[in-house]
C-alpha cells in the first residue's frame, strides 16, 4: 500500500475525535510531523484529555502521540464588565 | 438601575463532572440577577447528560435562561433535554423571547442556537445543490425569527443569547477555514436592524471574548474555555 499522506492521517484522527462516541471533541488541532502526532486544544478534565490521546492513538497506531492538550483552569467569576 | 447578567456557554456537562458546575455557581445571586447559558450544555446531547444539566441548575436562586448548542442536538434528544430543563425551572429559548424583571426594569432576552454560513463577503449563498440551499436557508430563517422577536420585544434592556457567533471578531484564534461553521453575519444583520444592548454566544472554544457588530452592538463569546472563569458578568446600565 502506498504511504498515506500526513494530511489524510491528521484528518482521520480529527474525525475520530469529533465523531467518536466517547469523545465528540471538535476543538482539537491535529498535526502530523514525521512519526509524531500532535494534539493541541483545551478540555475540561484530565480524564477527557487522556481519553482523546487514546482515541487518537487507535486512529493512527503507527504514530507517536504527543498530547499537548491542556485542561482548562476555571477561575472565579472575577470583576463584572460594565457596558 | 442596572441589570447584571452572568453568562457562560459550552459547559459540556456529563456524568463524569456531575456536581462540579453547581459548585462554581455558589454565591452567584450576589454577583448577578440572571444566568444565561449559551448552548452546548452537554457533550453528546443524550438524555442522561440532559438530566445532569437539569440537576446542576435546579433551584438556583436567580432565574436561568438557556439556548441549546449543536452538541445538544447530536442525539436527536433536544426536545427531551428542553423538557428536563423546563422541569428544573430553566427557560429554554428556541428562536423566541422572554422578559424578566430586574430591579423594576424589564430585561428582554431573545434567544436561539443560531447557525453557520460565514461572514459577509466570504459566505455561503442560497445557490446550487439542495443541501447547500438548505444549510443557508436554515440560518436565514433563524435570523428572520430573531428579527421579528426583537421587533416585538418590549423591554428596557435587550440581550440576544445564541450559540453560534454573529461576528468574526470573537472567533479570533480559531482556524479561518472553519469560520463558516462557527457563525453567520446574517445573525448580526438581524440584530443590528432591530437593536440590542448585548449579544452573547459560545461555540468557538478557541475564540476571543470581545467583539462588536458592524452596527456597534457589543458581542461577547462566553464559551467556558474562552472565559477561563466560571461565568462572565456583564452589567447593563440604565439609560
Ligand atoms: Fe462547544
Ligand atoms: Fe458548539
Amino acid at each position: 500500500m502506498a504511504h498515506e499522506a500526513p494530511q489524510y492521517v491528521a484528518a482521520r484522527v480529527q474525525r475520530a475525535l469529533a465523531e467518536g462516541e466517547n469523545t465528540h471533541e471538535l476543538g482539537i488541532r491535529v498535526d502530523v510531523r514525521g512519526d509524531q502526532l500532535f494534539l493541541r486544544g483545551k478540555v475540561s478534565t484530565e480524564e477527557r484529555r487522556t481519553r482523546l490521546a487514546g482515541v487518537a492513538g487507535e486512529a493512527a497506531p503507527e504514530l507517536k502521540v504527543r498530547n499537548e492538550i491542556t485542561v482548562v483552569e476555571i477561575r472565579d467569576p472575577g470583576e463584572e464588565e460594565s457596558l | 438601575m442596572k441589570a447584571r447578567i452572568a453568562a457562560v456557554g459550552d459547559i459540556h456537562l456529563g456524568e463524569d463532572v456531575r456536581g462540579k458546575f453547581r459548585e462554581r455557581l455558589a454565591g452567584i445571586e450576589e454577583r448577578a440577577d440572571v444566568l444565561l447559558l449559551a448552548g452546548d450544555l452537554t457533550r453528546h446531547g443524550t438524555v442522561e447528560e440532559g438530566k445532569v444539566v437539569a440537576d446542576e441548575l435546579r433551584d438556583l436562586p436567580i432565574p436561568v435562561v438557556a439556548v441549546l448548542g449543536n452538541h445538544d442536538y447530536h442525539s436527536d434528544a433536544q426536545d427531551t433535554i428542553t423538557a428536563l430543563l423546563n422541569d428544573a425551572g430553566v427557560t429554554v429559548l428556541d428562536d423566541a423571547s422572554t422578559v424578566l424583571v430586574c430591579h423594576g426594569e424589564r430585561l428582554g432576552i431573545v434567544g436561539g442556537k443560531g447557525f453557520g454560513g460565514g461572514f459577509a463577503g466570504k459566505c455561503a449563498s442560497e445557490f446550487g445543490e439542495p443541501e447547500t440551499k438548505e444549510f443557508v436557508r436554515h440560518t436565514k430563517d433563524i435570523a428572520e425569527r430573531w428579527r421579528i422577536a426583537l421587533k416585538e420585544l418590549q423591554a428596557d434592556h435587550r440581550v440576544v443569547l445564541a450559540h453560534y457567533s454573529p461576528v468574526k471578531d470573537t472567533l479570533e484564534g480559531e482556524p479561518k477555514e472553519i469560520y463558516p461553521f462557527l457563525g453567520s453575519y446574517l445573525l448580526a444583520e438581524a440584530v443590528d436592524a432591530e437593536g440590542a444592548d448585548l449579544i452573547l454566544h459560545g461555540h468557538a472554544h478557541l475564540g476571543t471574548e470581545k467583539g462588536m457588530t458592524p452596527g456597534g452592538i457589543r458581542v461577547r463569546n462566553v464559551a467556558l474555555p474562552v472565559l477561563g472563569r466560571a461565568y462572565g458578568v456583564y452589567s447593563l446600565n440604565g439609560h
